[in-house]
């Protein structure tokens, strides 16, 4: 029996993807690392607009929990990189 | 710099040439920006680090680890940025520890390796752990064809450089040198600030008895997980005290300290010698966190002035694990057209030090 969870990240409001070129870079960040159970964990990354969205199907409630936990640790570094350079990348100096 | 009059396959820079190297395998998170003028040597714009210490008696788990990297990493770069007055426009390449080393600390690295790469447009360049010793104690040092012995707290190796490989010679046989003296560390209690290494140092130097523990050279490899277990067994004896006296027969954790880095360096200093003789070098390079150990370094420049030969050795700015020495050898990689694709930047934990294509050494 699998136990489906999508996560609808409506924390984006308060998760600085400021813009759909952040959420893109966060997806192309965090989807090459493949899960450490791929048997028992499917797992889909997409972006909308300015929106991060992953779905995740495990065997096991424990593995969802432990999965959702990493998988938002990941975006919470993330994020956090691109809070502290992402001005700095809009604005190249003029040479 | 000595020794550029040979002829490598690497190219003269013809420009400035700037990398980031990110380093996280292990409990130090750190930065460095190295510069590849385009005539003159190879120059350390910054070069900063942060080590994860845990109490005395504990280990550093991957989940904590990660997460203090997790913690420092960003404001470590912009302190780097910072002294070394570039920005990330000017970078030419992210270079990063891809292995080996401890998968979750890697792949936190790893992960604003990628962010960075993206945001800012730069090519990746995945970068082996141990070459980076290696190449920046060829920098540091400027040693020609050196036996490199590469001693950490994860990595026990004997490398020698030949026909674009750094081949190994002899390595342990299950725990590396830096394990055991960590581990020993621990079970005394000894502080882990600055690191347990240093502090099993300082207390060596005030040890008087060599207790004896098993020699375990088995031919060109060493054995290190019996010699933990026996000393370990010493801490048990009734004999141990902490303070003992010369006529009586007891023993101390100093004695045990100062018997444990005997046999062990002698048993390096063995197989090192064993390489040298194997291949008629003269020069010894000593890389990796151990390396910072003075009583190492005397040792093994017993042995090499014996044979006529001379020790390299780095300070602790680029003996312990540092992010300059990735920028280095991944610039080096980087000049010799070697990048890393997006997709294949994922971590491994296991990554031998002669499956990389030693491009710019002929």
């Amino acid at each position: 029996m699998w136990y489906t969870w999508i996560i609808l990240d409506k924390r984006t409001l308060k998760i600085p993807f400021a813009s759909e070129k952040h959420a893109l870079i966060a997806k192309q960040t965090i989807e090459v690392d493949p899960e450490l159970q791929p048997h028992a964990v499917k797992r889909i990354i997409t972006v909308e607009e300015n929106v991060l969205i992953a779905a995740f199907s495990t065997l096991t409630i424990r593995l969802a929990r432990l999965v959702a936990n990493a998988f938002l640790e990941n975006v919470d570094l993330v994020v956090r990189t691109l809070e502290q350079f992402g001005e700095e990348a809009e604005n190249p100096p003029s040479s | 710099m000595p020794g550029k009059i040979r002829k490598t396959p690497l190219m003269e820079a013809g420009r400035d040439y700037l990398a980031l190297g990110l380093e996280g395998s292990a409990n130090k998170f750190g930065a460095g920006i190295m510069k590849h003028p385009k005539d003159g040597a190879a120059t350390v714009l910054s070069n900063i680090r942060h080590t994860y210490i845990t109490p005395p008696g504990e280990g550093f788990q991957p989940r904590d680890t990660a997460l203090h990297h997790r913690e420092w990493a960003l404001k470590i770069i912009n302190d780097c940025l910072a002294k070394a007055g570039v920005s990330m426009h000017e970078i030419d390449c992210i270079c990063f520890t891809k292995g080996p080393g401890m998968g979750a600390p890697l792949q936190s690295v790893a992960l604003i390796a990628r962010t960075l790469s993206l945001l800012f447009n730069k090519p990746l360049v995945g970068v082996n752990h141990c070459v980076g010793h290696i190449e920046m104690g060829r920098e540091i040092t400027g040693a020609q064809n050196p036996v490199v012995l590469y001693v950490s707290g994860g990595n026990t190796q004997v490398i020698a450089y030949s026909r674009q490989c750094y081949r190994i010679f002899g390595e342990t046989l299950d725990i590396a040198v830096g394990n055991c003296l960590d581990r020993f560390a621990r079970i005394i209690n000894l502080s882990n600030d600055p690191s347990p290494g240093y502090n099993i140092e300082q207390e060596a130097k005030k040890g008087k008895r060599l207790v004896s523990l098993p020699y375990a050279t088995k031919g060109m490899d060493v054995s290190l997980s019996g010699i933990l277990s026996a000393v370990e067994a010493y801490t048990l004896d009734k004999r141990l005290h902490e303070e003992g006296a010369e006529d009586k027969d007891l023993i101390t954790p100093q004695d045990l300290c100062f018997s444990l880095q005997e046999t062990v360096f002698a048993m390096l200093v063995e197989i090192t010698e064993r390489a040298m003789a194997h291949i008629g070098s003269k020069e010894v390079l000593i890389v990796g966190g151990v390396g910072s150990n003075e009583r190492l370094q005397q040792m093994m420049g017993i042995m090499a002035h014996e044979r006529q030969g001379q020790v390299f050795a780095t300070d602790e700015r680029f003996c312990i694990d540092n992010g300059i020495m990735i920028a280095q050898a991944g610039l080096l990689s980087y000049r010799m057209g070697y990048e890393t694709p997006l997709a294949k930047s994922t971590c491994t934990q296991r990554f031998r030090t002669d499956e990389v294509h030693v491009a710019w050494r002929n």
